[in-house]
Formats: structure tokens, C-alpha cells, sequence
């Protein structure tokens, strides 16, 4: 049976404890994944640089195979095989370059430094174990001695969401529904206090009264716990709700970066542009929204040369089919395009 | 085309602790569309439009009411009756990933039902070819390219255009889009969604748009007509702009209040509403279902169930006694 949630304007005002450990700053600089593929080596994600302020919110956007996923799962050097990380660095403040990180260490720093809310939080609990089981094994596997305390934790944090912590805990997944599994994901990324929290597809799947009320929790969760937080999504309004900065991930490049509101606001990337224009609207002449022609690319059809997005491009010039266009800094904003480099400098 | 009065569906719980429990899925349900028109049901998930959708498309079984396409009710039909006059009516699922056989091309996807429809009408060969590449061309997909290859060899969109077209294979008369562009990428959405609406105008096929995303209900026509639907029972009706810009049941304005505001391009509306519990369907039926969650609820809403009706100075229907409009939706800002 779903247990009775509680939503926001009833939740119990949790203390709000001052932040032990500052949020951590992340430098991801020169970043490339590749998959082993019967074509050879693909670059999944490439030459990707991207820093996240100590307690920032940042928004990826970016379509299926735009290598948003692949980026997010370098943060804890979780690329599986036939993947590997080619080049570049990942700098977590307190932890160093986690490229470099391997076994045990590496296996310490995710869940205690690095909290990670899958993408099908809906399934990634085990059916077979209660959510306090899961917990304990949690705790067993970070060596935590004292198993009441995390318990305890977990509890104030599932409370925080609006949960009943004792009802859940004792819950199996099918007795919870989809937005309270959420937040169950959540709680389990960050009862190891853990600083740096990435979610990625934190809504999917979710109705539209659910993802509102879990945006606002990451929201308030961020704020209360003093978290460095990322969010992976394909959803430009997921971002547009909870994060500072927006990175539009397209073919695997960074193509543009920077304040959210100035992103969407203003877009300089031919992409961003489109696909803000692709989004239905409320309100407004509905003619003004277009679909972006063409496709986005897969790993086989990722040009190796030139601009990832010069085929679905209107401002294409002869450049972008041999040059790679380097992300340039304009103040916070970054933008990697040939036609809006040009424009810019003049 | 279609006319469903007072649709009524109930599923009883089998096994568990909740045997013989009953979920009122639909409540009492009507609309009707005509030749080319177009309906949009929103609402939650669970609250029984995936159920109506299924209902329409001659899926599912109906406990009440009736179901009359173009003009025969269906209800005194055997179901061995019923099945030509369902096959006008065609669906488009959700995922075009498990939609297609990944083991089949499109040209052997498009054969299977096309031999039927040959068989039916003494048809040839040659008339299958040419009528599988003529609904790609209608899907705006190239059939030289196209009716060769398998489904993982395709984009999300282009699958969903190969499910489209496969249902134009037995020439319908409505199109069931149940969530049909949610798992597509979103600079691909609103092309499929403009596929719809040229669908309608060139083929005159009616559209029974479901979805969660009442954006997108925009896009498959501004004449076709929106419902909001919960815990089965209609709660809102009217012209799809006018729904949305002028909503005056709360759980309507729950559901606009909800969406993500694009902070930089729009600016959150003044009154939004958030309900004050999230969806449980073990409530009681005592009163108007959406009381328990409503922030305006008084003591004759927790008694008495308001029915769908109209009330002077509000042009659409609804199902609440304190109808009122709020401005929930985010507007654009100006000057961008």
C-alpha cells in the first residue's frame, strides 16, 4: 500500500545544521571519454572543460547521446568498459584528480565525499530488501560504526523530504511510489554526507505536481546542507527551476556555458537557440516553436573534424566542417561556435 | 467520428491485502470528436486517461456507458463485431523503442498488416510497395532510405514516425496518442507533434491526444478541445487555450501551477496553487475528489460531489463549486 506522502506547505521545519565540510569546488578540464567500438575508439565525451562553483547548482542539458550521462559518471571515475577515460582531469576539492583515483579509494570516495542519484532511481532500489536493509548494507560497506546514528540521519533526511522515515525505511520499492522513490535515492546519495551530490534524470518518469515538488527539494536540500549539486537532465525546465549555471552538451562538446537565466534568456549557440525554440510553450503564437531539422548525432555519427553540430546548423560557415570551434570566455559566458566567436570579436 | 457517453470503468484488486478493493478508473466519461478533430486528455498518472485511451482503441473492456463510431454504438456488438469498426480507430504508444520488432526492417514491419488489407481488398503486391512507401512519405520520412533498415538504426523520432505510419497502413480514422512524444528527444518533439496536426488536415484523421504535458496539447491543433481529467472523473472542459490560460478548477491550476517556469525568457504566475497532498487513491468518495488536496475546500465540497457543468460568466465546464480563475501559468517576460 502507498504510504500517505506529505507535501511541502506541511512539512515539519527541519533545523537547519551549518554546513560541516564547505561544499567542494570541481574542475573537470580537457575531459574525453571513449567507447571501444567495432569502428575503434569513440569519443563519447570530448575535450570537455566545466567547473562547478562550491555550492552551486549546475544544469547538463542535453539530448540522448549527447554524452551528459558519460560526463556525469566520470565525476565518480564510474565509466564502465568497454569505456575509459582518454584525457583530461577531474579536480575535487579534498579528494584531488579522481582520474587518478583507483580501487579501494576510489571505492571510499563515492557515497562519502560524492552522492550520486541515479538516473532510474524508480528501479535501482533491490526489490528483494527493504530501504533500511539497503541502508544498513550502505552503512556496512563505508565501514560507518555507528549504524544507529546513520539510521538516525536517514530518518531526519527522509523526514526533511516529507516522508514518514520509519514507514520507509521499513518499505519495499513496490510500496513506494515514484516520487517518493526519489527521494529515497536522495537520501541514500546524501545520508554518508556526501558534499557533492549529482542527479541525473532526477525527474524523469515523474508527473508534472511530483517533479515540482522534488525540484523543490533539491532546491532546499542544496541550500540547508551546503551541497555542490549537478543535475543531469534533457529537460531544459528541470534546469530553468533549479540551477545557477546551465552547460548545453551536444555530440559530446560543451557547446555553451553560463548563468542560467542569461542562457535562456538570451542563447548564443545556434543549438541552445534551437532548442529553446523547440520547447511548447504555454503561452504565445505557437508558430513562433520549430523543431530542429535533422538529428542528433550517435556515437557512429559524430563528425571527427569540424563542429559536432554544423549538419542541423543555419549559420554554417566553411570552417565548421574542418575546425573544431574552441569554447571561448566572455565573461561567465562560454560558447564553442565559429559563427557566434566571429560575431562577438567584431 | 467517435461519441463515448458516461464511460465507466472499474478495476478490482486480485491478490494482496487489497483483495477486492475497487479503483474507480473512469467515471463516467463523455466526449466526442469529429472527422479531423482533435481531443487532448491531461492529468496525473493514475488518474485514468491511459485507461480511456485503451478503452477507445477497443483495448480494453468498458463496465458503463456507450461507444458509438461513426454513428454504430458498440456496446450490443460481439467483440468479433466490434473489431473492424476498432480498427478505424488506431494507437500510438509511448515508447517507439518497444514498438517495433527489432528483428523485423520496416518494410517487413509494414508488410505484415498491408497483407491484410490486400487480402481484405484484392489488392496486389505491387499495391503494398507502393502503399508502404506512400505512409512513409505521409510520416515525412524518406521510404528509399528508410524500408530497409531496422528500428535500432533509427533516431527516437524516426521510430515513432515508422509507429505513426504503420497505423496510417490500415487508413484509421483516429489516431489514440497515448504520451507519444514524451520519450522523443526534445528538439525532435514538435516535429512529431506537427506530423499530427498535418494529419489531421490532410487525411482528416481525428486525434486523441493524452499526455501529462499540457504544452504539448497546444501543438496537435488550437481548435481541438482539452479535458482534465482526475481519479476518472472529467474536471475541466473547453477550448484548449482557454483552459490554459483561464483555469478555473483548482486541480487544473495544480497542474499549470506545477510546470517549470523558463527563468530569463518567463516570469512564474501570480497565484499559483500547490495542492495540499500528493495523489492517493485509497481516499474516500465522499464529496469532490480533489477536496482532500484542495487549498479552498469548505465543508459542502467534503460532502457533495460537484458534476461537470456550466456556470454563468465561465465559458468552459467544470466540476467545482467555487469555480475561480487564478493566474498560474508563467507568462513571457517582456522585452525578450
Amino acid at each position: 500500500m502507498a504510504q500517505p506522502e506529505t507535501a511541502p506547505p506541511q512539512m515539519a521545519p527541519a533545523p537547519v545544521p551549518a554546513p560541516v565540510t564547505p561544499a567542494p569546488g570541481v574542475r573537470i578540464d580537457g575531459l574525453t571519454v571513449v567507447y571501444k567500438t567495432s569502428a575503434g575508439e569513440l569519443p563519447a565525451v570530448r575535450d570537455v572543460s566545466l567547473t562547478l562553483e562550491p555550492g552551486s547548482i549546475t544544469g547538463i542539458v542535453g539530448e540522448s547521446g549527447s554524452g551528459k550521462s558519460t560526463l556525469a559518471l566520470s565525476l565518480l571515475n564510474a565509466v564502465q568498459p568497454p569505456g575509459r577515460i582518454a584525457a583530461g582531469s577531474v579536480e575535487i576539492d579534498g579528494l584531488g584528480d579522481v582520474v587518478g583515483l583507483a580501487g579501494e579509494r576510489l571505492r571510499k570516495a563515492r557515497g562519502a565525499h560524492i552522492g550520486y542519484v541515479f538516473q532510474a532511481a524508480q528501479n535501482s532500489l533491490n526489490p528483494l530488501k527493504t530501504v533500511g536493509k539497503q541502508l544498513l548494507d550502505l552503512g556496512r560497506s563505508h565501514d560507518v560504526d555507528d549504524l544507529r546514528g546513520l539510521v538516525r540521519e536517514a530518518k531526519e533526511l527522509l523526514g526533511r523530504m516529507g516522508l514518514d522515515g520509519a514507514r520507509v525505511l521499513d518499505s519495499h520499492q513496490h510500496e513506494l511510489s515514484g516520487g517518493m522513490r526519489q527521494r529515497v535515492g536522495i537520501m541514500l546519495a546524501l545520508v554518508l554526507n556526501a558534499h557533492l551530490v549529482v542527479l541525473d534524470e532526477p525527474t524523469t518518469a515523474l508527473d508534472m505536481i511530483t517533479q515540482a515538488n522534488i525540484l523543490k527539494i533539491v532546491r532546499e536540500v542544496h541550500a540547508e546542507r551546503g551541497l555542490t549539486t549537478l543535475v543531469i537532465t534533457h529537460d531544459i525546465g528541470v534546469v530553468a527551476e533549479v540551477a545557477d549555471r546551465l552547460a548545453v552538451m551536444y555530440g559530446g562538446r560543451l557547446v555553451e556555458q553560463g548563468p542560467t537565466r542569461e542562457v535562456l534568456g538570451a542563447p548564443r549557440h545556434p543549438y541552445t537557440r534551437g532548442l529553446i525554440q523547440a520547447i511548447p510553450r504555454l503561452v504565445g503564437d505557437i508558430d513562433e516553436a520549430r523543431a530542429l531539422p535533422g538529428r542528433p548525432p550517435t556515437l557512429a555519427t559524430v563528425p571527427e573534424r569540424g563542429c559536432v553540430f554544423r549538419e542541423r546548423c543555419a549559420l554554417r560557415m566553411d570552417i565548421c566542417e574542418t575546425d573544431d570551434p574552441a569554447a571561448l570566455a566572455d565573461g561567465p559566458r562560454i560558447v564553442a561556435c565559429h559563427a557566434v566567436g566571429a560575431k562577438e570579436r567584431t | 467520428m467517435i461519441t463515448a457517453t458516461g464511460i465507466t470503468k472499474t478495476f478490482k484488486q486480485r491478490g494482496g491485502v487489497l483483495a477486492g478493493r475497487e479503483v474507480h478508473a473512469l467515471r463516467g466519461v463523455d466526449f466526442s470528436i469529429a472527422k479531423g478533430g482533435a481531443a487532448s486528455f491531461i492529468g496525473e498518472s493514475g488518474c485514468g486517461k491511459t485507461t480511456l485511451g485503451r478503452i477507445i482503441a477497443g483495448l480494453e473492456s468498458y463496465d458503463g456507458g456507450e461507444i458509438a463510431i461513426a454513428g454504430t454504438p458498440m456496446t450490443p456488438l460481439r467483440p468479433k463485431q466490434r473489431q473492424p469498426h476498432f480498427r478505424k480507430i488506431q494507437m500510438i504508444h509511448q515508447d517507439p523503442y518497444s514498438a517495433l520488432n527489432p528483428t523485423r526492417t520496416i518494410h517487413q514491419t509494414l508488410q505484415a498488416p498491408l497483407a491484410l488489407r490486400a487480402r481484405q481488398t484484392g489488392r496486389s503486391k505491387q499495391w503494398m510497395e507502393e502503399r508502404a512507401a506512400e505512409v512513409l512519405s505521409l510520416v515525412g520520412l524518406d521510404p528509399g532510405s528508410v524500408l530497409s533498415r531496422y528500428p535500432h538504426q533509427l533516431s527516437g523520432g524516426m521510430r515513432q514516425r515508422v509507429v505513426i505510419a504503420r497505423a496510417l497502413t490500415v487508413d484509421p480514422e483516429m489516431l489514440v496518442a497515448d504520451e507519444a512524444v514524451s520519450m522523443i528527444d526534445v528538439s525532435l518533439r514538435l516535429g512529431i507533434l506537427a506530423l499530427l496536426k498535418d494529419l489531421r488536415e490532410r487525411l482528416g484523421v481525428a486525434v486523441l491526444f493524452i499526455t501529462h504535458d499540457v504544452a504539448t496539447a497546444r501543438y496537435i491543433g488550437d481548435d481541438g478541445e482539452l479535458f482534465v481529467i482526475y481519479r476518472g472523473q472529467v474536471v475541466e472542459r473547453g477550448p484548449v487555450d482557454t483552459v490554459i490560460a483561464d483555469p478555473v478548477h483548482p486541480y487544473t491550476q495544480s497542474l499549470l501551477s506545477a510546470i517549470p517556469v523558463l527563468h530569463g525568457l518567463e516570469e512564474p504566475g501570480e497565484q499559483p496553487v500547490v495542492p495540499l497532498e500528493s495523489l492517493d487513491e485509497s481516499q474516500a468518495d465522499a464529496g469532490c475528489l480533489f477536496a482532500r488536496r484542495c487549498p479552498f475546500r469548505d465543508e459542502r465540497c467534503e460532502s457533495e460531489l460537484p458534476l461537470l457543468q456550466v456556470t454563468d460568466g465561465v465559458p468552459q465546464e467544470h466540476a467545482c463549486f467555487h469555480p475561480r480563475s487564478r493566474s498560474v501559468i508563467a507568462r513571457p517576460l517582456s522585452g525578450v
